[in-house]
């Protein structure tokens, strides 16, 4: 079914930020950012489509100083919100806040077990215990907490402790992200990347381990497919153009926010215009296999995995996924 | 009224949304002679997983507002679709028996 507009919003609504993570999609990316008002239209708009979900990306939303206003017009409109932060700055008064302004869930990002590991990912030190310290007071607040890992080289062998870490402080998902070849993520992909074969090992043991783990975990990841593994429901492969859009700081909307594309104005465009008639979108829901993914039998749930790895690494959409390791997968890119 | 009495309501902390021009589309095939049983028009969002309704299922889950019971939405579903009242509420009854398992369906308290 091709959805009127889409289901999920992931909203940057400034890229500033105080951390420099070294796999960040967004580093040294800068836009105009909107005046409150335009925001506050873009809530509307978001209403009036029945977007379901609006999530607060970044940047750090924690530091955008018109948050708690714009998350609070949102859900009086009805949309559930959320956010991911870096948890810096998620002390005491601010969960307070968030409880106050109806988010429905806060994502803090932990990209590792260890200080050692989440620090010099992260580029932070003292980000780990602020992360941890952020879900304590999320959890005092009354606000449901998730956790986003992505999975990378230093921290594949430690990914049971960060979810049983997170556990431990209520926190509900784990979401265990494959990386992302953009921004600082691409210009680290040697040093930071797992090789396909790496992907399939990890995969194999985490959805192991997902019948037991002691938080619910969530992978984003379409080539899981490869395993027999599909998600189920409604939609095949990447999300992203088909149930998710991404909206920039200026109302610029790209597919997703590792798709550096814009696909039209939402201030000038309408978002269902935007969501009917981009070519780059109908491209998107309607993938051609292209390589190994002809005839691969985890097409239909796969669609050849995550189409922002393939376009930043292959240049094309509809190349197969560079994390895939079926047959020929584990040559390089 | 039906005999049972179970008023239908969705669960208010479901994420759900119609899309009336995949509606329209459904039934355009259907006049068309198109197979449109795995077409939905219905979205609904469970524990991150997207599911879609069908023609019926969809038609049944709208009407789920907390004022019908299950014969009652047979009732208008058989005027809709001009088919016999005792089949449609079949077909109620066991979609809906499967959305109260789910929790997607309440029993509104009266
Ligand atoms: S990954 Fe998140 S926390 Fe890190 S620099 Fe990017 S926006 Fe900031
Ligand atoms: S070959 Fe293509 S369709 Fe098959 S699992 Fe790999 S990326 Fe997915």
């Amino acid at each position: 079914m091709e959805l009127s507009a889409p289901l999920t919003v992931n909203w940057t609504l400034s890229y500033a930020c105080n951390f420099n993570c070294r796999h960040c999609y967004s580093r040294g990316q800068t836009r105009d950012e909107l005046g409150l008002g335009d925001v506050m239209k873009i809530v509307d708009e978001l209403a009036d489509c029945r977007v379901a979900f609006v999530n607060f990306g970044g940047g750090e939303p924690l530091i955008y100083p018109h948050l708690f206003e714009v998350a609070t017009h949102a859900t009086s409109r009805g949309l559930k919100v959320s956010m991911n932060t870096n948890g810096w700055k998620l002390d005491a008064e601010a969960a307070g806040k968030i409880a106050k302004a109806g988010f429905r869930s806060v994502g803090v990002s932990i990209d590792g077990a260890t200080a050692e590991v989440h620090d010099h990912f992260r580029s932070r030190p003292g980000s780990f215990e602020m992360a941890l310290k952020a879900l304590e007071n999320l959890r005092d607040a009354g606000v449901d907490s998730t956790v986003s890992a992505v999975i990378f080289r230093d921290n594949v062998a430690q990914y049971k402790q960060i979810v049983e870490q997170a556990a431990e402080r209520g926190v509900s998902t784990v979401y265990l992200h494959n990386f992302k070849c953009s921004g600082r993520g691409m210009e680290n992909r040697e040093a930071l990347d797992l090789k396909p074969d790496e992907w399939k090992a990890f995969y194999e043991d985490a959805l192991k381990y997902r019948e037991d783990a002691p938080a619910k975990l969530a992978f984003d990841d379409p080539i899981i497919a490869l395993l027999g593994e599909a998600e189920g429901g409604a939609v095949k492969g990447s999300t992203c153009g088909k149930l998710s859009l991404h909206l920039e700081p200026d109302g610029d909307t790209t597919p997703c926010g590792f798709i550096p594309l814009s696909v039209g104005n939402i201030l000038t465009d309408g978002l269902k215009a935007i969501w009917k008639d981009s070519d780059v979108l109908q491209k998107m829901r309607n993938k051609e296999p292209k390589g190994k993914c002809v005839g691969c039998d985890a097409y239909s749930e796969c669609l050849g995995g995550c189409t922002a790895r393939a376009l930043a690494v292959t240049g094309s959409f509809e190349e197969p996924d560079p994390h895939c390791w079926k047959s020929d997968g584990t040559e390089s890119a | 009224m039906g005999k049972t009495e179970r008023k239908l309501e969705r669960n208010p902390e479901l994420v759900w949304r119609d899309e009336p021009d995949a509606r329209q589309s459904i039934v355009e095939g259907l006049e068309a002679g198109e197979d449109v049983a795995g077409r939905g028009w219905v979205i609904i969002v469970d524990s991150g997983t997207i599911h879609q309704l069908n023609l019926l299922a969809g038609e049944i889950w709208m009407l789920c507002d907390g004022t019908l019971d299950e014969t009652g939405i047979g009732e208008k579903l058989a005027e809709t679709f001009d088919a016999p009242v005792g089949e449609i509420v079949e077909d109620v009854r066991e979609f809906v028996n499967e959305c109260l398992e789910k929790g997607w369906l309440q029993i509104k308290e009266a």
